[in-house]
């Protein structure tokens, strides 16, 4: 018991922190629980580094703490730490602005739930758990739009869920335990794999917004504030891609489920990137680039059991995309949501303009940048999975990506008319601008660190 | 001293060091810029004289970079990319030199225009794959940005084509890279150039997606119709680097790539590579033939010169003579330096002629030799380089390149057609410019001034040099290109 506690100090010590911020939010102090909420995430990141080269699990094989779910904690706490001063930029100041702060980080426990779970029933609990939150985040603006959106998303969320619980009993069935280490008993069984796969594509699928399951996306990072939308789109997908990692790895290959998931992704992408191309609206348009970066991650979740470069390659462009959305969506806070209102943005705030030329050339995947160096380290997972024609489309969908993404740059250079209004960007905003822009920018160069 | 790391990143020390300085203006943004460019020369120059080694790569450096993966960081340099460096930087130099009137956002001009030398010379002094890919990429960037930021009316179109037409084309070499990368487990080109490491089908796609990549680049028909476009839209400068410099990425890669670590594959498609070259060569030169745009005009000649390359290198793959080989690609190696000189200094003086007219129609000018005598004569030097004429830095390459098509493949000699065609197509030109009934719409037009004098007339000396002396050049690319294995 004290064993297996040990392992678990960085969730322990956010599942503390909830608690205290959300006394801090009841006393009616924001600050206080930002403050909480922002401490915390760093004091579990810290915690964390020590516990990087566990390869074990705990709790009877139900929590696993290895390689993935030390990265996911190493990529999502601090990710989790810049939404939230995002989140303070945007909300500073109105009511109930505390307990988004809450939400946040509880959202984030489930999201390392989910990034760690061994065992059906805590995948379970790491879907209801991030959902939740994530409900009552897009509802928080009260306003028709976003009641609409957090509807749309909730009742989707609780069909998929649903669908998913039920799917995972056969699973249970086949293999006579809840674990995924025991899903190797399903190796002659193709059809109870096959129900079980489905089942889990639903409920992961819509938290990661994979192609067909993408419908609440748009309408609920449209509907959030943006901050919250950033948040959604890094925290929440690259869980639910971690999970996929998690459940996958252990599922055996010859009931054929890396087919069905290869075809998925070769949709998600080419859907995402095409709808991206008619929106006018910037956060709808990287609502839809988010799913089509969700398809680029199943290229690695595809490679899993025959590629020893689908974890790195998922985990180094987990840390690429959370960096370089979250970016983007920074750079929407200060420039507005609307296509036009990015004309002339590049020559009236030069620095800032040639940050979301990084993180959109990094979207892109164009070298030396971050995110070209996860695209090729998934490319390369793919091709030694046999999977060649996806990564061929995966490279096609590439240049889709930069109609989309030029879409943006290109006016941010042509001259405005009128007085471009200079409104004062928020210190917040500004650290998470640069930290951002550092890590795309730079990260690349030095992939050395993470794991190969 | 690591003088190739400081080659590839003291121009890109340079923008940097620009952008921090408080006071960006047109001076100060220009004297940086010569300075720096002019300082990377130098420095390739001193690269230049710790010369290459025979058979294998010199002056190599080294250091991690993802260990896991293999991706190192790897320089170094041969026959083959030593001239094209040395190439590179006097461009940029010149380019630098020539940019100097740029008053329209110049620290940014200057900045971009150092990134995209360090992406040039780290293209060719690469050596490891990842790495190479990584500079190939990058100038792309700073090219599209160059065009729309500073081109002409049809810019933003232009630009936007050039990248989605080069990105497209590039990816698949990515493709066969990590296929490559697969079947050895690293990026160092070394090892990939000393045993090719993929046989069979693997190989043949594999050549086939480089090709496709390089092709874009060259360009060779039917992937060229980015390049006119791209070319007209840029500014002068950016033209000049284009031509000059990133063209020949692709025929570099053509013979570091698909050549060194596909060769058999190579010696299978060669007839067919050899049959796009030659149509090429063609193409090009009836095409430039039916233009009345001189920028135009000129972008297509270069369509024409990169397809002697092609044969040149098609016809080394397709024989097994030694000697042979080494003369076809003694004269594509030569012509790809030949060409950023010629084709540098053609695209200088139609931008020069283009600031003082605002016109690039041939049909607008005449008579203006005496008008304008050394932009006149200038542009007849290097419109006569440009057709090979004997003498002149085109001709020792394309004679190289015919003779050993003549003895390899003599049907392939159909591409000798095309010279005739660049003779009369520059005659065309140089008469409706220079010669005939003087304009008088022209009459206050200034001959060139310092400037311009000092960016056009090294690279007139280098045209007749080459011409008349190449071999201090081509023995140095010899005594590579006879220990190349492939």
């Amino acid at each position: 018991m004290a064993r297996d506690l040990s392992f678990l100090f960085p969730e322990l010590l956010l599942a503390s922190t909830v608690v205290l911020m959300l006394v801090a939010e009841m006393l009616r102090a924001p600050r206080l629980a930002l403050a909480f909420g922002l401490i915390g995430l760093g004091l579990s990141t810290a915690l964390t580094l020590p516990l990087l080269e566990a390869d074990t699990s705990v709790f009877g094989g139900t929590y696993r703490v290895d390689l993935l779910s030390g990265w996911a904690k190493l990529i999502l706490l601090p990710g989790t730490a810049l939404a939230l001063l995002m989140t303070r930029a945007e909300i500073a100041g109105k009511d109930r602005e505390g307990s988004v702060y809450v939400l946040l980080c509880l959202v984030t426990l489930g999201a390392l739930m989910l990034a760690g779970g061994g065992d059906m029933m805590l995948l379970v609990l790491g879907v209801v758990l991030t959902g939740l939150g994530s409900f009552a985040m897009v509802a928080w603006p009260r306003d028709d739009a976003a009641t609409e959106a957090a509807m749309k998303y909730l009742v989707f969320g609780a069909v998929t869920g649903s669908v998913m619980i039920y799917g995972l009993t056969f699973w249970f069935g086949g293999a006579g335990s809840t674990l995924f280490s025991e899903l190797g008993a399903l190796q002659d069984k193709p059809l109870i794999a096959l129900a079980g796969l489905v089942a889990v594509l639903i409920g992961l699928g819509y938290k990661a917004a994979l192609v067909p399951f993408q419908f609440w996306a748009p309408d609920a990072y449209d509907g959030a504030p943006v901050s919250v939308a950033a948040f959604l789109s890094v925290i929440t997908k690259v869980a639910a891609i971690f999970a996929f990692a998690q459940v996958l790895r252990d599922l055996p290959v010859a009931t054929g489920w890396p087919v069905v998931v290869a075809l998925i992704a070769a949709v998600t992408m080419t859907f995402g990137y095409l709808a991206a191309l008619v929106q006018s609206n910037v956060v709808r348009l990287l609502a839809y680039s988010s799913v089509a970066q969700a398809g680029y991650f199943m290229l690695g979740i595809v490679a899993l059991g025959t590629s020893p470069l689908a974890l790195p390659s998922v985990i180094v462009f987990g840390a690429a995309y959370v960096a370089m959305n979250l970016g983007a969506f920074a750079v929407i806070m200060v420039a507005g949501r609307d296509l036009d209102d990015f004309k002339g943005f590049g020559r009236a705030r030069p620095v800032i303009g040639v940050a979301m030329v990084v993180f959109l050339l990094s979207l892109t995947g164009i070298p030396p940048l971050f995110g070209f160096v996860g695209k090729v380290l998934l490319f390369g997972a793919a091709i030694e999975a046999g999977y060649l024609w996806l990564a061929v489309i995966g490279i096609l969908n590439s240049v889709l990506a930069l109609a989309v993404y030029l879409r943006i740059v290109v006016p941010m250079y042509q001259a405005r008319e009128g007085e471009a209004v200079r409104a004062e960007v928020a210190l917040p905003l500004l650290v998470v601008l640069g930290a951002t822009a550092l890590v795309t920018a730079l990260m690349g160069l030095f992939a050395g660190v993470f794991p190969g | 001293m690591p003088l190739l790391s400081i080659s590839v990143f003291l121009p890109l020390l340079g923008g940097l060091l620009l952008m921090a300085l408080p006071n960006r203006s047109a001076r100060i943004a220009h004297g940086v810029s010569i300075a720096t460019t002019g300082l990377t020369f130098l420095v390739t120059l001193a690269i230049w004289a710790r010369g290459t080694l025979p058979g294998g790569f010199a002056q190599v450096e080294e250091i991690a970079w993802i260990p896991a993966i293999g991706a190192a960081y790897r320089l170094g340099i041969d026959g083959l990319s030593l001239p094209l460096i040395v190439l590179t930087s006097l461009l940029f130099f010149l380019s630098a030199i020539y940019a100097a009137r740029i008053t329209d956002r110049p620290a940014v001009f200057v900045a971009l225009m150092l990134m995209l030398e360090t992406a040039s010379i780290g293209t060719f002094a690469a050596l490891d794959a990842l790495l190479f890919y990584v500079f190939f990429e990058v100038s792309l960037v700073g090219m599209y940005f160059m065009i729309v930021g500073w081109g002409y009316e049809e810019r933003q179109r232009a630009g936007l084509m050039f990248f989605i037409y080069t990105l497209l084309g590039s990816l698949p070499l990515l493709l066969a890279i990590i296929g490559l990368y697969l079947a050895t487990g690293t990026f160092d080109m070394r090892l990939w150039i000393e045993t090719p490491p993929l046989t069979g089908l693997a190989a043949m796609l594999a050549l086939i997606a480089m090709l496709f990549t390089f092709a874009v680049k060259i360009p060779s028909f039917p992937v060229h119709t980015w390049l006119p476009a791209a070319h007209v839209q840029a500014p002068t400068v950016g033209s000049v680097i284009l031509a000059g410099v990133m063209l020949k990425f692709g025929t570099y890669g053509l013979v570091r790539f698909a050549l060194q670590m596909t060769p058999d594959a190579f010696a299978r498609a060669g007839l067919v590579v050899l049959a796009f070259g030659v149509f090429s060569a063609l193409y090009g030169a009836f095409v430039a033939l039916a233009q009345s745009d001189l920028k135009k005009m000129i972008a297509y000649t270069s369509v024409n010169h990169m397809g002697y390359v092609v044969i040149g290198v098609s016809v080394a793959a397709l024989t097994l003579d030694p000697d042979l080989r080494a003369v076809a690609l003694n004269g594509a190696t030569l012509q790809m330096v030949s060409h950023g000189i010629v084709t540098g200094a053609l695209f200088f003086l139609v931008g020069m002629l283009q600031s003082r007219a605002h016109s690039r129609e041939m049909a607008d000018f005449g008579g203006l030799l005496g008008q304008v005598p050394w932009l006149g004569w200038a542009f007849i030097l290097s419109a006569f380089a440009s057709l090979g004429l004997p003498g002149l830095a085109h001709f020792p390459a394309e004679f190289q390149i015919f003779l050993a098509t003549l003895n390899a493949q003599p049907w392939a000699i159909v591409a000798i057609i095309a010279i005739v065609v660049t003779a009369g197509l520059y005659l065309r030109a140089i008469a409706a410019v220079f010669l005939g009934e003087r304009n008088e719409k022209w009459a206050a037009m200034p001959d060139l001034d310092r400037g311009e004098m000092l960016a056009i007339v090294p690279l007139l000396v280098l045209i007749i040099v080459i011409g008349v002396a190449p071999s201090w050049l081509l023995n140095m690319i010899d005594a590579t290109m006879r220990a190349l294995q492939f």
